[in-house]
Parts: structure tokens; sequence; C-alpha cells
């Protein structure tokens, strides 16, 4: 586990949204997700419905992803940028509760999501999700987000 | 070359850059960007990845970001792929392929009922067959 200082942390825990990469066929697949990060594993964890399953398919192939924390908006937090690289592992064992094992930390980020789970039906397939553990193996980190100047480097 | 919306891909507040490294993880960074008149696509030089002359790239262009009062507002965003040119101290990013979700466009329960085949797809390829 990564020894990581707290403004780093404060960062996984605080920001809403990161830019999640995926490897297809040597190619890189970059989307937004939410994040969550477990302090006591050093883990981050994203979930995605079977709906939007593609980049799940090719973690699967391909364990090696990255995580940039790029955008504070919507948080008191500074405005840091860090890049987490690590392997991935998927756990789609139970689509229907494994996932729900998260929800603490995904109120925390998005207090409303109980209204969405209230009409859980609605949209089904959405809710059937994925689990996805990162290990990470290296974190670069641009303190105050300036990505001029060289960055700190955590692991590796 | 895709069917790029200029107008659209101008209203973003900057974009990401990836590529694979040698160790075949990805490397994501921040960077600034601007549109031409002539369309070129143009982005401020990372000091890392130092190396990004003829490379592969994906950019991703992202408005999907939090708001103060929670939840989100005008999610969108744009991935394009190509490869980055030095081009006068910038790089230019030569696009080959787009692929974007802007909620004004396609609502998110238009979106999830368009990718339910990638579902079903998801769900066939993880249950046993069944021969009832």
């Amino acid at each position: 586990m990564i020894r990581l200082p707290s403004w780093v942390q404060h960062t996984f825990n605080s920001y809403l949204v990161c830019e999640f990469t995926t490897v297809k066929n040597g190619k890189p697949v970059t989307l937004p997700l939410l994040p969550f990060y477990q302090p006591d594993t050093g883990k981050l964890v994203v979930t995605s419905s079977i709906l939007f399953s593609k980049k799940i398919e090719h973690m699967k192939k391909n364990p090696k992803v990255s995580m940039l924390f790029s955008n504070p908006e919507g948080t008191k937090s500074g405005k840091h940028v860090i890049l987490v690289q690590g392997t991935a592992s998927t756990d789609d064992m139970d689509l229907d509760h494994g996932w729900e094992k998260y929800l603490p930390l995904w109120r925390k980020k998005e207090p409303y999501i109980d209204a969405y789970l209230a009409e859980r039906e609605k949209f089904g397939w959405f809710w059937k999700r994925i689990a996805v553990q990162v290990g990470p193996k290296k974190i670069t980190a641009w303190k105050d987000g300036d990505t001029s100047k060289p960055p700190e480097v955590f692991g590796a | 070359m895709p069917n790029i919306d200029y107008q659209r891909l101008a209203n973003f507040r900057y974009a990401v850059i990836t590529t694979i490294g040698d160790d075949g993880y990805p490397f994501s960074v921040t960077t600034n960007y601007h549109l031409t008149p002539d369309k070129k696509i143009l982005l401020d030089k990372p000091l890392l990845p130092s190396k990004l002359d003829g490379r592969k790239v994906n950019v991703l262009f992202n408005h999907i970001t939090g708001v103060p009062t929670g939840g989100y507002n005008e999610r969108r965003y744009m991935l394009l792929w190509g490869t980055t040119h030095e081009d006068h101290g910038k790089l230019r990013l030569e696009p080959e392929k787009l692929s974007e979700w802007d909620e004004k466009i396609l609502p998110f329960p238009e979106y999830c009922a368009k990718v339910a085949p990638q579902g079903a797809k998801y769900l066939e390829n993880i249950q046993p067959s069944v021969e009832a």
C-alpha cells in the first residue's frame, strides 16, 4: 500500500469525477467516472452499469488502467491534479447487490443517490453494476494543479 | 476524419491527453487547448509525457463535473482519438475518431435505451447457457 499525504487522499475523497482510462487493443479509452477511495486498503473503486460495460470488457483483457483527478468543480478541495496508474480487478458475481457495499462512499459524494435508488425499477439495467477495484502502482501528483511543473511521485 | 461539431468542442474548459506509456499503463494529463479558424485543434505541450510528437493519443473534453449544490449540470463530453504533431510550439491533434455524449442531444433515459444491447451482451457473456 502506497503511503500518501493527506492532500492526495482528500482529493480522492472529494473530487466527484475522475477521467478513467482503459486500454483496448493498445489504444486508450478515457471516460468520466465517479471514483471512491478506500483508505484502509489504499484502493480506488468505480462501479459501472452493464449498459456501459465496454470498459469492463477492456479491463478483463488488459487490467492496466489509470485514473486522473483533474477537476475540483463542485468541491471545496484545492485544485490539484493527480494521476493514479494501477491494476483493475472486476467483480460481477452479484450485479444486483455486490456493488451496494460502496453505497456509503457513494452517498458521501452524491447524497441524492437514494432518491434514484428508490425508483430503481425504472432503470433496472442501470442498477445492474460491476464493481472495479484499482490497486495503485504509481501515483503522480501535481499539487496546485500546475502540470507545467515536475510532479511528486509516490510508489513504483 | 470524424464529423466534429467545432462549436460544441470550443465549450470546454480544458483537455485531458492520454497515451499509453512504455510500461503499458495509460498516462493522462490536463492541458489547455484552442481551436483555430481553420479548425485545427491545438494543445499546449505538457511537461509529461515528454515525447508526444507523432504519438497516438486520445483527448477527452469533459463537462461531466460537479456543482456546489450537488449533482451535475450540462453533462457532455467529446472523446477524440488521433495523432499529435509538433506545430509551432504546440501539439496539433489530427483527429481520426470521435465518441461523444451530450444530454441536451441525447437525454440520459434515451441514452440508456440506446446502449441496452451492450447490457444484454454483457449478461449473455457472464451467464451460463440455458437449454430450457
